[in-house]
């Protein structure tokens, strides 16, 4: 099968994880020491646990906040966010996280909705909103918000990603492999096993815009998927000492 | 100085690499994370009275990160270090003093940044790159030579007892309490009958309680707020050093920017806790109502109440003043968002010295509110935003009073009139 690829489509797949790996590497430890090289915090609060899982589940992934000030730009946030996040946990099946086995207790016809329908629809949900997030952005410039170049350009790459993805389920595929097809990003450790090879073209640049999202995160406001989790930790646990 | 766009001296584009290495590590990973996003601006008292982009928090994030990466992003260790030009300084101050500090864009900032600490950081970089607004500036030499930041002669510290019914005002060697009056408290004629008010508290209970009189300097919260946090230390390190002579176990405020100056900074600057308690007048009041050593008759005038936000949001005191306040009054009405969502009346943050007109119209905002549900009275528990409450009511003829919860009691207890 990988014989029969182009050489750029093979380097997509063989060689640029190798290359994703060390870049968000690098950039990750440069960003640790940019945070490490900082004066040490004094004031910051006994981190509690339980209120750090509590502000992070209802302030992040719920997005609290934002659903009790405008019920509109929550649904257009939340969407977003949980389609990606829904895509994400998709992915995770092919590196052999979670089987396809868990729905079948659901049932057949559930089982097979959420393994084969359900991600496309997340994938329409995903352009979307990410275009509405883009056009909202474009709109607010200048008046509510003064953008980084990182910040459309994070967007405009989850919103080729997603719609070569989504191309990907939606054309048939040119070939079917009678084996299982896999992209090594650490060998043993980090591998992509798919079951059909999904259509060609499509295929290999979404691994490509993927590859390059993971290997911007570091450098991007796509930092938050990582540190998100940290300030409303240090925020829920100073609510907890002040007793509000 | 160089003007507006060109490049600065390069001694100041070493001071604002300096400065902006004061970022903490929290505050870094706070300004790496923000998105961006918008979600905080329309909560913003500031952005929303002027719509001026500038005073976005969230712009505010993207300019310094901006400034940030021109000295220390990635890209300087391959191509070097960017200049920093004036105008960017200009638009800096511009936005990080058109912020009353009220914290409000923290409670709808989906990663909680704490905001309070960061402007306040952006404030000290503004000051390093000598950016202040020039009404800022001149607030280190007047605390400087008069330990206040009204610029009024040091001796006359005392004088608001002269102005109302106190017999006398103790300034004792020893004593269990001590009741840190607050510049905004003892110089400005509005908040006099708040001391007063407190004292005569005090009194009526018979506690062994002084007051400090000249030896009691700013509590360093004005510095702070115009980035000098170094200058603030000398105030801090007075304050407790005076506190701690008299072996004092409770110091009690009535002023909210002094309580979490207090509560929150002085272990910070000062490298330990100081020997004693730290409470709100407003905390020490609810004690005695709710043990019953206090009684106030129960009135029904329709009060509404105003969280300071430095009492409320950045300190945690929600609950206490209307616990106080059930035992005052049997109508007691809330402003639409209040508590740690409360909205800000514009009184903090020196906006003041800055733009005075918005800080009325953001004050005009939360008067408006209270009369259109009918309050008769508008009481908060903090003399800065009295004076804000007392200066939108004379600027926009509002027909509401506005107390402070002490005073509230004293007139309750017939000490006041």
């Amino acid at each position: 099968m990988n014989n029969a690829v182009p050489a750029i489509y093979a380097f997509f797949v063989e060689t640029l994880p190798y290359i994703t790996i060390a870049v968000f590497s690098v950039g990750m430890l440069l960003r640790i020491q940019r945070w490490t090289n900082a004066p040490k915090d004094h004031n910051n609060p006994k981190i509690s646990i339980v209120d750090s899982i509590k502000y992070i589940i209802f302030d992040v992934m719920l997005f609290r906040k934002t659903y009790r000030r405008d019920k509109a730009t929550w649904l257009l946030v939340f969407s977003f966010h949980a389609s990606i996040g829904g895509i994400l946990f998709g992915h995770m099946r092919g590196f052999h996280i979670w089987s396809a086995s868990i729905f079948d207790p659901l049932g057949h016809w559930m089982a097979d909705f959420m393994i084969h329908t359900l991600p496309i629809y997340m994938g329409w949900l995903l352009i979307g909103t990410t275009f509405l997030l883009l056009v909202r952005r474009f709109i607010l410039e200048d008046k509510q918000l003064s953008s980084l170049t990182n910040d459309y350009i994070a967007l405009i790459i989850v919103l080729l990603a997603a719609f070569v993805g989504q191309g990907m389920r939606l054309f048939p595929p040119e070939a079917t492999s009678t084996e299982i097809y896999s992209i090594v990003f650490i060998p043993r450790l980090i591998v992509l096993h798919l079951e059909v090879v999904p259509s060609y073209h499509w295929f290999h640049w979404h691994v490509l815009l993927t590859q390059l999202f993971v290997m911007y995160t570091p450098f991007s406001k796509f930092i938050h998927i990582l540190t998100g989790i940290v300030t409303p930790a240090i925020y829920g646990s100073r609510r907890k000492e002040l007793g509000v | 100085m160089v003007q507006g766009g060109k490049n600065l001296a390069s001694k100041i584009q070493e001071k604002a690499k300096e400065s902006l290495s004061k970022f903490t590590r929290r505050q870094l990973m706070e300004l790496d994370t923000c998105s961006h996003c918008a979600l905080c601006t329309e909560k913003c008292p500031a952005y929303k009275e002027s719509n001026n982009v500038l005073h976005a928090p969230g712009v505010r994030t993207s300019k310094v990160i901006r400034l940030y990466d021109k000295k220390h992003g990635f890209w300087t260790k391959l191509f070097g270090e960017k200049e920093i030009t004036q105008r960017e300084i200009e638009e800096l101050a511009e936005s990080t003093y058109h912020c009353t500090l009220c914290g409000r864009c923290m409670e709808s900032c989906p990663f909680g940044f704490q905001t309070h600490e960061l402007w306040v950081r952006v404030r000290e970089i503004v000051d390093s790159l000598e950016g202040n607004p020039e009404n800022v500036s001149k607030l280190a030499g007047l605390l400087d030579e008069n330990m206040n930041p009204y610029g009024l002669e040091p001796d006359t510290r005392l004088d608001w007892s002269f102005f109302t019914d106190l017999d006398e005002a103790p300034e004792l060697e020893e004593a269990k309490i001590a009741y840190f009056v607050g510049c905004t408290t003892a110089y400005k004629g509005a908040n006099h009958e708040v001391a007063f008010s407190i004292c005569s508290i005090l009194e009526g209970q018979g506690e062994n309680w002084t007051l400090l009189g000249e030896d009691e300097w700013c509590c360093g919260a004005p510095s702070i707020m115009a980035g000098k946090e170094d200058d603030a230390k000398k105030y801090v390190e007075h304050n407790v050093k005076i506190l701690e002579s008299k072996n004092v176990e409770r110091v009690i405020t009535g002023c909210a920017g002094c309580y979490r100056m207090f509560r929150f900074e002085y272990p910070g600057i000062l490298g330990r806790k100081p020997d004693f308690e730290v409470i709100h007048a407003v905390q020490y009041l609810n004690e005695l109502l709710t043990s019953g050593k206090l009684k106030v008759e129960k009135g029904s005038e329709k009060i509404i109440y105003h969280d300071p936000c430095e009492l409320g949001r950045l300190s945690g005191v929600i609950q206490e003043p209307r616990e106080a306040l059930s035992y005052i009054t049997s109508d007691l009405i809330e402003f639409d968002e209040n508590g740690v969502d409360s909205k800000c009346c514009g009184g903090g943050g020196l906006l003041q010295a800055v733009d005075n007109e918005m800080r009325l119209n953001i004050v005009k905002e939360k008067l408006d509110e209270a009369v259109a549900k009918g309050a008769e009275i508008l009481v908060s528990a903090c003399p800065a935003c009295k004076l804000a409450l007392v200066d939108g009511v004379r600027e926009f003829n509002h027909k509401i009073e506005v107390m402070d919860i002490h005073e509230l009691v004293a007139k309750r207890l017939g000490v006041l009139d």
